[in-house]
């Protein structure tokens, strides 16, 4: 069988003819070419008609100095394939691809944002994450950038205007979801135009909750970034973690031991199980069903009780580290990890129940904020939305991190494309993850859990990506041969999945809204990092 | 003498079966709901202030009249100030009207067609509601406001058909007009031998969900989604105006779960029936309450425990069920119930 690099290579050839670049590694199984800009679009068509699957993942960009490059990431034949191109500082400008894939919208909003690369066909006024606040013509992740002090900024306060409305289209009453709303649990403000009940548009601004995760990790040891990039989300902290680690260990050559392997995918299969809980109660509030909140709460706590007893601390786990983890599991506690799993299993046909048959459920969600197979593909959505519309994609399956490869288990997809699916997959998730974590506990390998990594890490770059409890996460790290990074890129899984919410918005009715958002089980807190 | 009947009727509209009674069984019932849904849930509900927080319900009301009130700076002030007074104002005249004690709170002044002045003034303390709503000019408000008009009206059709249909039973027919008398009195008293429950259990069920969506509880508690519409038509509100907004909310539950009562239950009264007469210190007023709020509080009970099985529906589907299924099976439960009566009165009454 061909080597990634070779079958990339070859299409490559086919299309490009004779002046092909030459394809590189640019991590374990992971390549990446150096085109010029007009190539890229022809590249990135040439991609999606050899895969249907091909799909963005992120556009990171990287001040070099003189230029800025700036990478695409697609997920294409299997891997990760980075397109790198180089802009000048002076007039950064690049051709959009949102005509190809609509998914990369917000990413190359975000690029245009922070690092003031221009993509035209996709310009934009004000800014998409920054406050408004912030002046113009500073782009924070440059490296030359002068950040204002918090006293510059705060002289000149953001005056929210009034609710505008479509131009041409001043009936519609506009309704204003966030950034305070009962709905949301995290700020971000999303504007509804409303006619009657039904909804004709949304308008999204993010960024309330943005953190600047990505400079600081700049400014931070890798030691002090482990723990900064566990708090860019407080649900699906070990998998921030674990892409984060990965990346690192991938520049540094490091091999995890085994049991640190097994021990990591146990953590994150009881994160996977947790956040899924957390969403099912979530979903009863947004569509008034208290009851069901308060009872998958109630069998939730038992999870965050094994969490708490396996890594010390119920929700920032502090648990898996730069070259394995911190704890190891005792006998005893294998044991009561078990009982109070299988305690969970037999709660769960209750809801799986509860989803199929409950009549004032189903009248709520069957039929609800449909994304079909094409939209998903287009927009690039990942995760178990993707899944729910019949996109079989899973980092685990994919592209197997952790123990992953060696422990068996199913994708669960469906092809009914609505909410109930993508709370019904989430279901299917559980009993899978309860089986990894028994399987993992079973054969959980001998040996130490961890290796002692250097403090500073050889030049050199590395992407890598896990699937979180809501989807693929995306790390790209570059190591410039000191303590601290070159740059970190991150990008979640709900800023992937929130361009799917506009979406499929439009022609729903105002009450369909909060159904059909949360079924997407957005973080905020993970989108704006 | 009529120095006592004057003091005999201030007793009965200010402390009992008037107002301080009315605001007492509601404020326990307030309470028993709450209760009822946390113990679904799974949770505890109110603990701490008094046996088991029954004082929590006094303590929120006031609470909220000790905040300061305000109003949005666009908004008609006296509309909006007095909207939730006026409709808090309907449901205690709704109130005056029924049987609580074996008699009206103010003895005498049930007439041949209070059935229909009480339900007449619920829908006008919801149309009030709206007008609170509209009156805030926010477009939650608006939109909580419309959605209470749009329900409410849909599911008065329904509400009223079935209400109805006890009266074919009771058969009351007033003798100069020759034609059916639609009074709580004369249905309560057509209950003596047999709760009308049992003989059209069907209008029963039906009419608990009418009621359902007329106290806007869950599935139908659509006015007040609060993560769709935030607070729905009480998102402006604030102290006192607040709290009588959730205090008419409160008594309109116990006006339904007294509606119910009367209707279907027997009225006041362990077995049923009703006494012509009522003093301050009468013995068999003092039974005919204790069954009556027995009663009430089994209703809230039912209704509370329908509200915490269900999610809450769209609008659109509220108002489809209404007219799809609601509708016909309310007429159908008319016609089934016209026949029944015909036995009924027929073998017994003539």
């Amino acid at each position: 069988m061909a080597s990634v690099e070779e079958k990339i290579q070859v299409h490559l050839n086919d299309q490009l003819g004779g002046d092909a670049p030459q394809v590189q590694p640019i991590a374990k199984g992971k390549v990446f070419i150096q085109v010029e800009p007009s190539l890229l679009k022809g590249i990135v068509k040439g991609l999606i008609e050899k895969d249907e699957l091909t799909g963005l993942i992120a556009i990171t960009g990287v001040d070099l100095g003189d230029t800025i490059e700036v990478m695409h990431h697609l997920r294409t034949m299997e891997t990760i394939f980075t397109i790198r191109t180089l802009v000048s500082k002076e007039n950064p400008e690049l051709e959009t691809i949102i005509d190809l894939l609509p998914g990369a919208n917000l990413h190359e909003k975000e690029v245009t944002d922070l690092m003031g690369v221009k993509f035209t066909g996709n310009l934009f006024d004000g800014h998409f994450l920054l406050s408004e606040a912030w002046p113009k013509d500073n782009f924070p992740l440059r490296k030359d950038a002068e950040i204002p002090s918090i006293d510059d900024l705060i002289k000149n306060p953001v005056v929210i205007d009034e609710p505008e409305s479509i131009p041409g289209e001043e009936k519609y009453l506009n309704i204003t979801i966030g950034p305070q709303h009962p709905a949301l649990l995290e700020p971000e403000r999303f504007q509804l135009h409303v006619e009657g009940e039904i909804v004709i548009g949304v308008t999204p601004r993010l960024g309330y909750v943005h953190r600047a995760v990505e400079k600081a990790c700049e400014s931070r040891t890798y030691m002090q970034d482990v723990y900064l990039v566990e708090r860019i989300c407080g649900i699906c902290n070990a998998c921030h973690v674990t892409t984060f680690c990965q990346s690192v260990e991938n520049i540094l050559g490091t091999e995890v031991p085994a049991r640190g392997r097994y021990l990591r995918t146990i953590a994150a299969e009881l994160n996977r199980i947790h956040s899924h809980m957390l969403l099912f109660g979530h979903a009863g509030l947004e569509i008034g069903f208290q009851t069901l909140f308060q009872y998958t709460w109630r069998d939730r706590e038992a999870v965050m009780d094994l969490i708490e007893i396996l890594t010390g601390n119920r929700v920032n786990m502090a648990y898996i580290t730069l070259g394995g983890v911190r704890r190891d599991v005792t006998d005893t506690l294998k044991d009561r990890i078990r009982t109070d799993l299988a305690k969970l299993e037999q709660r769960m046909p209750f809801y799986k129940n509860l989803y199929e048959n409950e009549l004032s459920l189903r009248a709520r969600l069957k039929g609800v904020g449909i994304i079909s197979r094409e939209d998903a593909l287009k927009l690039c959505v990942v995760g178990p939305v993707a899944r729910a519309s019949g996109v079989k994609i899973d980092v685990r399956k994919d592209d197997p991190y952790a123990a992953y490869d060696e422990i068996p288990f199913n994708i669960v997809t469906y092809n009914d494309c609505d909410s109930l699916a993508r709370l019904k997959i989430r279901v299917d998730e559980i009993y899978e993850s309860i089986h990894i974590i028994d399987y993992a506990l079973e054969h959980l390998p001998d040996g130490p859990i961890r290796v002692r990594v250097p403090r500073s890490v050889p030049a050199g770059e590395a992407v890598s990506r896990v699937e979180a409890p809501r989807g693929e996460l995306f790390y790209y790290v570059k190591a410039n041969g000191t303590q601290s990074p070159e740059r970190v890129k991150v990008r979640t899984p709900t800023f992937a999945n929130i361009l799917s919410f506009v979406h499929m918005a439009k022609g729903i009715n105002v009450a369909d809204v909060p159904p059909a958002f949360v079924s997407l089980d957005p973080c905020f807190s993970c989108t704006d990092r | 003498m009529i120095m006592a009947i004057d003091l005999t009727l201030i007793y009965r509209v200010l402390v009992f079966p008037g107002f301080v009674f009315i605001f007492v069984l509601t404020m326990v019932c307030d309470w028993i709901s709450r209760k009822i849904r946390a113990h679904m849930e799974n949770r505890m509900g109110p603990m701490y202030t008094g046996y088991h927080g029954i004082l929590q319900p006094w303590a929120d009301f006031i609470k909220l009249l000790a905040k300061e009130s305000t109003s949005p700076k666009a908004t008609n002030k006296t509309i909006f100030k007095l909207m939730p007074l006026l409709s808090f104002t309907m449901i205690m005249v709704a109130m005056f009207f029924m049987p609580i004690d074996g008699s009206n709170v103010i003895p005498g002044s049930a007439f041949s067609g209070d059935l229909i002045l009480v339900l007449m003034l619920v829908t006008i303390a919801n149309f009030f509601l709206f007008l609170a709503g509209w009156s805030s000019n926010n477009p939650y408000s608006k939109l909580g406001g419309s959605r209470v008009l749009i329900q409410v009206l849909g599911y008065d059709i329904p509400f009223f058909l079935l209400a109805l249909t006890p009266v074919f039973l009771a058969g009351g027919v007033d003798p100069t007009t020759k034609i059916l008398v639609l009074s709580f009195t004369s249905i309560v008293q057509g209950q003596q031998s047999i709760w009308f429950v049992l003989l059209i259990p069907w209008s029963f069920i039906l009419f608990i969900i009418a009621m359902q969506a007329e106290l806007e509880k869950d599935p139908f508690d659509v006015p007040d989604a609060e993560t769709e519409i935030v607070g729905g038509l009480e998102t402006e509100y604030n102290g006192a105006s607040l709290a009588f907004l959730k205090l008419g909310k409160d008594v309109q539950v116990v006006l339904g779960a007294f509606i119910i009562v009367d209707l279907f239950l027997g009225g006041p009264g362990l077995a049923g029936g009703i006494t012509a007469t009522a003093g301050i210190l009468d013995f068999s007023a003092f039974l005919f309450t204790i069954g009556f709020v027995l009663k009430v509080v089994a209703v809230v009970v039912i209704i509370q425990y329908v509200a915490s099985l269900w999610a809450r529906a769209r609008i659109d589907q509220v108002l489809k069920w209404n007219w799809k299924y609601m509708m016909p099976l309310s007429i159908g439960a008319m016609v089934l119930s016209l026949l029944v009566a015909f036995f009924w009165n027929g073998l017994i009454h003539f």
